[in-house]
């Protein structure tokens, strides 16, 4: 049985019981699903984290491997660079940024920073803040997913996202779990079906329930004043939102959005291999799709895909076919970034290290072009869309968090154009990450210590 | 006086590598006496504000640095450590002359400064359920039905198992080969024993086709599985369907581990090591998501037998009463308010049936804030908050046992018995005597060595032997505590808790079932000798020296680390001449590696004769293996202390004869309890000393943490902050 009759067949368990019947699909189609946002507003966002640095400037002073240049009205992409060659029209080039002086030398406290631009993460990421405002009224306000981020307990300091002040949100691992959650666990009618009495029933169960747990929330609420209260606020949130997916709303008839209808996830890692090393591609692959499902359907504006985390052990030498494959030789993600003082060529770390990070700018190019190939509106999902590249540190040796490698990909819905080389001259990070709030439509003075406004040259 | 000293310590452990990283950093300007500039001539606050309240917090109350407000060595040693050692980025920023001195006396003026007199309370909180606590409680709730299976066979989870007779046939090898896996001849190996093969693997859900394939070439329909289909070749495939065993079957039987499986794991702050950090554990969407729906599966699985929750003979509305007042006093750990007994009872009594409309109250009592936070918040006592009996209950209970409150203890909370000191001690001395605090102890030991992820490792070893290896270590820590032992022998025992399987990991005749084995000479140091930890703290190809070496600093004397410096190079190359040992030479030739690596490469190879799998070797690449080090300022950096060792069990010896990890192990133990960082040294001294003082008797620290009165008390977080309009 494939996973789409596995849905067809399941779909309203999560929520509402076995007892559910055809009429429904999952909380799909909330909104007409691929018309265009308002013009010159970005409707979605998209981070692709990834762990560990690039091959920027090496701890003896070589120029950065890293960073794309301005070169004759074109863009000379670096060799980590490689595979973003042909669509650098898509990208934005952001050079030059700066997390700040404190918690230099450290990946966790650029994993902190790194949405937040607080030391520490103490403060409410870039990514929560837009699920909250722009998001506010998705069935998902925000959609987390990873590939091996939660490993070996992995403590909240390899977490990007955050939820609230010092608080990390922890991503889902799983394609098959997000998959359910995502398309088996809501209620939405189509015209022209009739009414089931049983779903009726269970939905309306379902409701009086939530109810309950609402008011028992709002008197906790009013009983403890100013204590907890930023945890009970999220729990109301969070009870909201589930609130809202279970209403339910008219699907579009299925021939607007065939995949949002009957959706299927390509996936087959057997559950026992999950952690395997060599799985890695196939899981981030199936969190991709999923994530650009998600956001075509309608479900979710704000996203954030995060690869394994900060100081990561992943044996990326197994991954088959890869360029760094080498089923003889186990090379982890963070034992290569430590390349060495220089960038050595005869060394096998750092030429190791390179295939590494040309490997996460291939899988970056593939979500972009996913996005390419859905129309949206006038154009096409990465026109209306943001996707932001990023990793903790720059140079994965030196741990800098100097010259911040940023890659704004989308047009933004007309508002970010793309090709270009941005040098930003060691302005603060948040000063990007305010652009990206303004271009979603939440216009910010600065983001996080240090940001004091929107990053000139980036928005038209 | 102590604190003062404690807390120099820690200013000490950052200081080396630091120091490497601002190039020798030379003290105040050369020639300038200090003062010479003046302290006023700075601006204290400002300085604070900028250089040192991210860490230390606005208040001086601490957060990724200490609390600064317990400093009592007096304002020459405050001035003197700031010179030295802070900021923590960059020293220099901020020398005598002025700057430290202006942030000293800011510092010492700051409101709420208290000496260990008088030590800060805990924060009223609300903790969140784990998904452990969730799956026990769950379990217990349900225990009136006679117990629901906690898990079961799931082929979408457990497995399908393949088995093949040979009848004697000699055979080189047998494989699966099929739809699930690509029709691949030598992917999925059989395992022979005894003439029988067998495979376990989890196939996905869905109707699959296969064969087996004999000595790589023979391909055969599956004599044991008599659902077949034409292979197109005039043969036969062997026919497989797998279904998941479902949660929600009315009727059925639901898997309490499999309700928690999809929740989100818990995020853990830095230096926390257990998954119940209360501040960071908060309900996203996708937790009430599924929150709400594991709810339903209860309620669905328990189906039309939730009348045998509550047994009652009345009419519907006096029986759904009382169902939402005895079950509900067992989900919220406390009597329902009127209006709560109000909103439930509607739902009690809104379907058609008693048993529907059961399930639905059941369905929402477990999915209220109410069930999935337990309180500790307290009431209004002698200016804190003291937890009331109720908030007893379930902190003895959770924090004990791991799981809800009986009604026998609920009783006992009704009945004013966690009012006073006595009162909780007995019950305390009463759940320790039960079987779940061993239970509970292993899950605290496994979470605190950190072997719990055991399982997702990928290496050699066999998974089952794995899971074995972190449960000998859970096993012998409680053995430990509960079977009269004392603190030093978690470091230096002669023997362990081992089974068959772990037994011949270690070369060693099986007691059969678990049972106390004893230990060759080389592996006589408690855990330290424990492959769970061997295994954990190493790479897939090579021991590493490293890692054990932080391990021990971190959960074992509780001393952290600042992350590797810039320049930190990566793991040396194996190299088949030499040992470990020798290719980490350079942390020692190298001055500036040697200024942190001195304190922890030699703890590392303490452990060398037990290499990536936990097995014993003697040589390596044909080299003798040098197990001998210094364990270095044992109680803090800048103790200056050198204490030599020849062999694990020494190390052992040395670690057990200190202060630093009996004091790291009743700190641990309190954050366990507590859900929390203490954010203040001075929150455990008492403990710590008291523990040292009963000879590290494990079973009286577990009365200490959770039976003194001090236990109970807690602050609301801010000066003067009253929340409660109660």
């Amino acid at each position: 049985m494939s996973q789409r009759d596995r849905g067809r067949r399941t779909f309203l368990r999560a929520l509402l019981g076995g007892a559910a019947a055809a009429p429904f699909a999952g909380a799909l189609g909330h909104r007409p699903a691929l018309a265009a946002g308002p013009s010159g507003r970005a409707k979605r966002l998209i981070v692709f984290y990834f762990p560990d640095g690039v091959a920027g400037r090496s701890q003896d002073g070589e120029g950065s491997l890293w960073e794309a240049r301005s070169e004759g009205g074109g863009i000379r992409l670096s060799e980590q660079l490689q595979p973003l060659a042909g669509i650098e029209d898509r990208c934005v080039f952001v050079n030059g940024m700066s997390m700040g002086r404190a918690d230099e030398g450290s990946h966790p406290g650029g994993a902190k920073k790194l949405l937040t631009n607080k030391d520490g993460g103490f403060g409410m990421s870039v990514d929560q803040f837009l699920a909250s405002t722009v998001g506010g009224g998705s069935p998902f306000r925000h959609l987390y997913l990873g590939a091996m981020a939660t490993l070996n307990g992995a403590s909240g300091d390899k977490f990007v996202s955050y939820p609230s002040a010092g608080v990390t949100a922890a991503p889902e691992d799983d394609p098959r779990r997000a998959f359910g959650r995502l398309f088996e666990g809501g209620v939405t009618v189509r015209p022209g079906d009739g009414p089931d009495p049983e779903a009726e029933a269970a939905r309306r169960r379902t409701r009086s329930v939530l109810d309950a747990s609402l008011a028992d929330l709002n008197a906790l609420r009013a009983r403890l004043g100013t204590l907890e209260k930023s945890k009970l606020d999220l729990h109301l949130e969070s009870l909201r939102e589930v609130e809202r997916r279970i209403a339910g709303v008219e699907m579009p008839p299925p021939a607007e959005a065939p995949s949002c209808d009957d959706p299927t996830l390509a996936y087959d890692v057997p559950e026992e291999q999950r952690f395997e090393p060599g799985m890695f591609p196939a899981i981030l692959r199936a969190q991709t799709d999923l994530m650009v499902t998600a956001m075509a359907c309608g479900l979710t504006q704000v996203g954030v895909l995060q690869g394994s985390h900060h100081t990561s052990e992943l044996i990326m030498s197994r991954f088959m076919g890869a360029e760094m494959y080498d089923p003889g030789f186990d090379m982890r993600s963070h034992q290569a970034s430590h390349y060495g003082a220089r960038h050595d060529r005869s060394n096998r770390l750092f030429v190791d290290f390179l295939a590494q990070r040309r490997w996460w700018v291939s899988q970056f190019r593939y979500l972009l072009e996913e996005l390419e190939a859905r129309p949206e509106g006038d154009g096409t999902m990465l026109d209306h869309s943001l996707v932001l590249f990023c990793t903790e540190v720059s140079d994965g040796n030196t741990h800098s968090h100097q010259d911040m490698p940023f890659i704004l990909a989308g047009g933004g819905g007309g508002c970010v154009s793309g090709g270009r080389v941005l040098e930003t001259g060691g302005r603060r990070h948040g000063d990007l990450l305010a652009a990206i709030c303004t271009a979603m439509g939440e216009p910010v003075g600065g983001w996080g210590d240090g940001s004091g406004e929107v990053l000139p040259g980036l928005l038209s | 006086m102590a604190e003062g000293l404690r807390l120099s310590r820690i200013g000490a452990l950052v200081a080396p590598w630091i120091v490497a990283c601002a190039g020798g950093g030379s003290p105040a300007g050369p020639g300038l006496p200090p003062g010479s500039e003046g302290p006023e001539s700075w601006d204290g606050a400002a300085v604070y504000a900028e250089q040192c309240a991210s860490c230390h917090g606005d208040a001086g109350e601490g957060g990724l640095g200490p609390a600064v407000y317990s400093w009592a060595d007096g304002r020459d040693a405050l001035v003197a450590n700031i010179d030295e050692t802070m900021p923590y980025v960059d020293p220099s920023e901020c020398r005598t002359g002025g700057c430290a001195e202006a942030v000293a006396d800011y510092v010492l003026g700051l409101d709420g400064v208290v000496l260990c007199d008088d030590p800060p309370l805990p924060a009223r909180r609300l903790r969140l359920l784990t998904r452990r606590e969730y799956a026990a409680t769950v379990r217990d709730l349900l225990a009136p039905l006679g117990g629901m299976r906690e898990t079961g066979p799931d082929p979408c989870t457990d497995g399908t198992t393949f088995t093949y007779d040979a009848g004697g046939r000699s055979l080189g090898s047998v494989h699966v080969a099929g739809s699930f896996n690509g029709w691949d001849p030598a992917a999925w190996p059989m395992r022979a024993e005894g003439g029988v093969w067998t495979l376990t693997r989890v196939v996905p859900e869905g109707r699959h086709e296969y064969k087996l394939v004999l000595d790589g070439g023979e391909w055969i329909t599956d004599p044991a599985n008599p659902e077949t289909a034409p292979d197109g070749f005039g043969g036969a495939n062997s026919v497989l369907e797998v279904a998941c065993a479902g949660g929600g079957e009315p009727g059925g039987a639901v898997a309490i581990a499999d309700l928690t499986r999809a929740m989100p794991v818990e995020t853990r702050p830095e230096a926390f090591p257990f998954d119940n950090a209360a501040d960071p554990a908060v309900v996203t969407s996708v937790h009430a998501q599924e929150y709400l729906s594991a709810a339903k599966r209860v309620a669905d699985a328990v189906g039309a037998r939730v009348v045998e929750l509550v047994p009652c003979e009345g009419d519907d509305a006096g029986c759904a009463e009382q169902f939402v007042r005895t079950f509900g006093r067992r989900a919220f750990r406390r009597p329902l308010t009127d209006e709560e007994r109000a909103r439930y009872g509607a739902l009690a009594t809104g379907e058609a049936s008693r048993a529907e409309g059961w399930q639905v109250a059941l369905h929402g009592l477990l999915a209220s804030p109410h069930f999935l936070y337990r309180s500790e918040v307290g009431e209004a006592h002698e200016g804190a908050f003291r937890l009331t009996g109720w908030e007893m209950a379930a902190a003895l209970s959770y924090g004990l046992l791991g799981t809800t409150p009986g009604d026998a203890l609920l009783d006992a909370a009704a009945a004013g018995e966690l009012d006073d000191a006595e009162g909780v001690g007995r019950w305390v001395d009463r759940l320790l005597a039960n079987e779940g605090a061993r239970e509970q102890l292993g899950v605290f030991a496994r979470q605190w060595l950190g072997v719990e992820g055991l399982g997702e490792l990928t290496r050699g070893l066999d998974p089952a032997l794995r899971a074995d290896l972190v449960e000998e270590t859970e096993r012998f820590v409680a053995e430990v505590a509960f079977g009269g032992g004392r603190f030093r022998d978690l470091l230096t025992a002669d023997w362990t808790v081992a089974n068959d399987r772990v037994a011949a990991h270690y070369g060693l005749e099986g007691p059969g079932d678990w049972g106390r084995v004893t230990l060759p000479e080389e592996r006589r140091a408690g855990v330290l000798g424990h492959a769970s930890l061997h295994v954990r703290y190493a790479h897939s190809d090579q021991s590493s020296p490293i890692q054990r070496g932080t391990f021990l600093r971190r959960r074992l004397l509780c001393q952290d680390f600042p992350p590797p410096p810039p320049e930190a190079g990566g793991v040396p190359d194996v190299d088949p001449t030499a040992t470990t040992r020798e290719r980490f030479r350079q942390h020692t030739e190298n001055p500036r590696c040697y200024s942190c690596h001195q304190y922890i490469d030699d703890l590392g190879f303490g452990f060398e004769r037990f290499d990536q799998d936990g097995r014993y070797r003697d040589v390596e690449n044909g080299q003798p293996i040098d197990p001998s080090g210094v364990l270095r300022d044992v109680e803090g950096f800048g103790t200056d202390t050198e204490a030599p060792f020849a062999s694990l069990p020494e190390l052992g010896a040395r670690l057990a004869e200190s202060e630093a990890a009996p004091d790291c192990f009743a700190r641990q133990v309190w954050r366990f309890a507590h859900g929390a960082l203490e954010s203040d040294a001075c929150m455990v001294r008492e403990l710590e000393e008291r523990f040292r003082a009963s000879e590290g008797d494990i079973g009286a620290l577990l009365r200490e943490v959770y039976a003194s009165e001090r236990f109970r008390l807690r602050q609301t977080p801010g000066a003067g902050e009253t929340g409660e309009s109660e």
